[in-house]
């Protein structure tokens, strides 16, 4: 028994006349036919909530043991002077004890302007890739030329560039030094050029992730704003920032993220290029805890570097979802 | 809109069929993952001490060992010849190879999780027996045991080089061995000869001595070489560089290669302890006294003659320079004579290079009072047993550890992939004695003179610290050397930032509480409430 009626979510909203729906009819929802005593069949009757519970159990218990288990676990092993066959409680003191290691500090350091350095340039450079490949004639073939490095495995692609940088019979060195850029010396034999050289790995290698999703992003950018905006009589460079960028931030901020916690994560090409050196230049905190962990067995104090990490990955990640959020909100 | 064949698979196999199907699958996955995984086995059949040689060496045949190496000849020669010892004994033996640092890192956590995935270990001297002595067998106990077959030449000290069975076999405990000495490797002073001779009248003129490298060749000698080469270099002439550092990004040679100068200079070692033996309180270092601070002064003057890749350069990618010809002189380790002397792969072979010890401590550069020695190090590595391992499969991997440091394997694996001996008794077998000297189908034997007959004997050889820290102990050395080298210290803020580093690290000794596969509360962990610590009162190991 059902009937269809205008809709009249609010009288004083006008805009909702224009939509119709079918309703039912409140006689038939508040009072069945058969009177009180007789209860309409149920053909989903709800179920006890335990029935859920049990259902969701096996999954809760999996995630737990592979996931909650292990982080309340490095919780308790960063508060212990611990290797592999036990440990000491100690408390604090692994925390402490962080706050006077200059290496855990330098690594802190390096970490953020290797994080920065990376993410600015992927940005910029992926950015400005995609919107030179969108709509271009070749744009599979660019596509998937760009992909390539990405489909590499990070040790690999350290290695690779290990032979390029080599002083010996690096290719890529002979170019930089022909061209005056660097002197006799490798790229990755400085302290001040180590971390350019790491930087420029990491950028080949995921730039075109970046690229990747700020392409998918420009799909989407409505064209009837692009051209109301030209025939406002806007540049193509205007175009770009007011319309294009803005409609490209919450792809962007995904491209952000992944690339930031990798940047946190990722360490294989670093310990093929330079293990760390030369003199700690490349020592980023994630080099060090590896150090620390799996070279030193040193467990208490890598989980209290680990928990470290972790705690700021959260907290920076919030703020770059933040800041990336932000034009999204002023536009709405 | 796609063509469905009305026999097909999904049609004639029911839901609860494939399910089944799937089960019975999971089941043999799982069933051939822990056969694989379970991939040590045993078979024993006793033998007493009466029985005959060939029963002795046949009572584990059809078990099963794995052993982790380095991957260095002797482990790839052995694998070749796997087979012979497979007929000798029946046993199976699988041998995996890696870099050091990746054996590093496996081996401690086998060996610190009570396992015994690899029965059989790689125990490099410092990298590996410093921290992880306690987890080795004591092979002494097996030595002369009846029931098991023996070397005819013996296991003790004068049955290989010199400082050897010491370095990898004795770990703070004198009378227990750890490990046989299996392969090694020994610094000495590779040079071009051919260059040496065609610049010697330009040197002379220029430092008013020849240009040559014998024992008595000092690191101010070195010093002076590595500037005249680099003067010339950049003054245009087709010359190589002088010298190169291990500065690379292994920490542990990195730290050899300060060692070496330092100890050459009044046998200067870090810690106040038996170099030899090693300690686990080694109490304050020495590091920041007047000897190390020139010392550090010195090693920087030579960073600033050598190579400008001196900083990127560990000792692989270092003896590469040296075979492109773009190197005069390094101090390498004795093992890379071989790649050395291979014509397809190097400039400097043909005759080109020759050997010596490393350089000699120069003697107006000694205000500690001690001797100039030509101090050399060496990493020298010993085949160890897996002390979580059962009893017979201890006494089976004993089989393979005696069989593949017997002075014939040695042999063979020098003859065919330019193998580093440790017994002493190879060098006496003819075809070795004439390989020392040119031509020789063993390249490795020409360093033989300037290494075994004298640079591993005392009072040059140096090996330690071996302290329970070695691997951190490498990494702030390498560290902080490297950032002085860099520029970014001087030697005297070097050295005051190595003691604090180092006598911050000898504080913090790791302890064996009890074995914690499950969580336990912290209450339950606390070490000292329910049983006194491993090593004495303080917790410390060792005291």
């Amino acid at each position: 028994m059902t009937k269809i009626s205008q809709v009249s979510v609010g009288a004083q909203d006008a805009t909702s006349k224009l939509f119709r729906a079918r309703e039912h009819s409140v006689e038939v929802e508040a009072r069945p036919l058969g009177g009180d005593d007789i209860k309409p069949r149920k053909f989903n009757p709800p179920l006890p909530r335990r029935y859920y519970l049990y259902l969701l159990a096996p999954a809760i218990g999996i995630l737990a043991f592979i996931s909650l288990y292990p982080f309340f676990w490095l919780i308790f092993l960063s508060m212990q002077d611990v290797d592999i066959m036990g440990g000491n409680w100690v408390g604090l003191e692994n925390y402490a004890n962080l706050l006077t290691d200059r290496r855990f500090l330098n690594g802190w350091s390096l970490l953020l302007k290797y994080s920065a350095a990376c993410l600015f340039l992927q940005l910029t450079i992926g950015v400005i890739l995609a919107v030179i490949v969108n709509n271009s004639r070749y744009e599979k073939v660019l596509v998937t030329a760009l992909l390539m490095p990405m489909m590499m495995a990070p040790a690999v692609a350290g290695l690779l560039w290990l032979f390029l940088y080599n002083g010996t019979f690096g290719w890529y060195h002979w170019i930089m030094e022909s061209l005056g850029i660097l002197g006799s010396a490798s790229i990755l034999a400085k302290a001040d050029t180590a971390m350019a050289a790491i930087v420029m790995v990491d950028v080949w290698q995921w730039t075109p992730l970046i690229t990747l999703i700020a392409l998918a992003g420009l799909k989407r950018v409505p064209r009837d704003q692009l051209e109301a905006n030209m025939v406002d009589g806007a540049s193509p460079l205007r175009n770009f920032f007011a319309i294009t960028l803005p409609n490209l931030y919450p792809v962007l901020v995904i491209g952000v993220l992944l690339r930031f916690m990798d940047n946190f994560r990722f360490i294989d090409h670093i310990l093929v290029l330079t293990g760390g050196g030369p003199a700690s230049a490349t020592k980023i905190l994630p080099v060090y805890l590896f150090e620390v962990a799996f070279k030193f067995f040193k467990l208490g104090r890598g989980a209290a570097i680990a928990l470290t990490l972790l705690l700021v990955t959260i907290v920076l990640g919030k703020i770059l979802v933040s800041v990336f959020d932000k034009p999204k909100g002023s536009r709405s | 809109m796609f063509h469905k064949p009305k026999n097909a698979l999904y049609s004639r196999v029911s839901r609860r069929k494939f399910l089944e199907l799937g089960g019975y699958g999971a089941t043999l996955l799982g069933t051939g993952s822990l056969a694989v995984g379970f991939n040590s086995v045993l078979m024993h059949s006793p033998v007493q001490a009466a029985s005959s040689e060939e029963a002795k060496w046949k009572q584990y045949a059809g078990s099963k060992l794995v052993f982790l190496s380095e991957n260095t000849p002797p482990s790839f020669a052995i694998r070749e010849n796997i087979k012979a010892f497979y007929d000798l004994t029946g046993i199976e033996v699988e041998i995996l190879t890696d870099d050091l640092p990746v054996v590093q890192q496996k081996t401690g956590i086998d060996l610190r999780s009570g396992k015994a995935d690899y029965v059989l270990n790689y125990v490099q001297d410092k990298p590996i027996g410093a921290p992880f002595a306690d987890f080795f067998v004591d092979q002494s106990r097996m030595f002369g045991d009846e029931t098991l077959p023996q070397d005819p030449e013996g296991y003790g000290d004068g049955a290989w080089f010199e400082n050897f069975l010491t370095a990898c076999g004795r770990f703070y405990d004198e009378s227990k061995v750890i490990a046989l000495p299996y392969d090694s490797a020994v610094a000495a002073t590779f040079y071009r000869q051919d260059l040496f001779e065609k610049h010697s009248k330009d040197f002379e003129a220029e430092y008013g001595y020849r240009l040559e490298f014998n024992n008595e060749t000092t690191w101010k000698h070195v010093l002076d070489i590595a500037k005249f080469f680099k003067a010339a270099k950049e003054s245009g002439m087709d010359v190589p560089y002088g010298y190169a550092q291990h500065q690379g990004s292994f920490a542990w040679t990195t730290q050899l290669d300060i060692q070496r100068l330092m100890f050459s200079h009044g046998q200067w070692i870090d810690f106040p302890i038996d170099d030899k033996l090693g300690s686990k309180t080694p109490g304050p270092t020495n590091w920041g006294d007047e000897q190390s601070v020139l010392m550090l002064e010195k090693f920087k003057e030579l960073g600033d003659a050598s190579h400008p890749d001196n900083l990127a350069n560990g000792t692989l990618e270092l003896n590469t320079v040296y075979q492109a010809g773009n190197l005069a002189m390094q101090v390498q380790f004795h093992e890379f004579a071989a790649s050395v002397e291979d014509e397809k792969t190097s400039r400097a072979a043909g005759g080109r290079t020759a050997y010596a010890p490393c350089p000699k401590g120069e003697p107006s550069w000694i205000i500690n009072g001690g001797q100039a020695v030509n101090g050399t190090n060496c990493g020298i590595g010993g085949i160890g047993i897996n002390a979580n391992a059962s009893e017979d499969m201890q006494r089976a991997a004993y089989l393979f550890a005696i069989w593949s440091t017997s002075k014939q394997n040695q042999y063979e694996i020098l003859a065919g992939l330019g193998g580093t001996p440790t017994r002493r008794s190879v060098l006496d077998i003819p075809e070795v004695a004439a390989a020392r000297e040119r031509p020789t189908s063993m390249p490795n034997a020409l360093t033989f003179d300037a290494v075994y007959d004298y640079g591993i004997k005392d009072p040059h050889f140096v090996l330690g610290p071996k302290i329970p820290e070695a691997n951190e102990y490498h990494s702030i050395i390498a560290s902080e050397t490297q950032a002085m080298l860099s520029g970014e210290m001087t030697p005297q803020e070097t050295a005051d930032i190595l003691r604090q580093q180092l006598n911050d690290l000898n504080g913090n000794y790791p302890r064996r509480g009890i074995r914690w596969p499950v969580f336990r509360p912290p209450e339950i962990v606390l070490v000292g409430s329910e049983r006194p610590p491993v090593g004495g009162p303080s917790g410390r190991l060792g005291d």
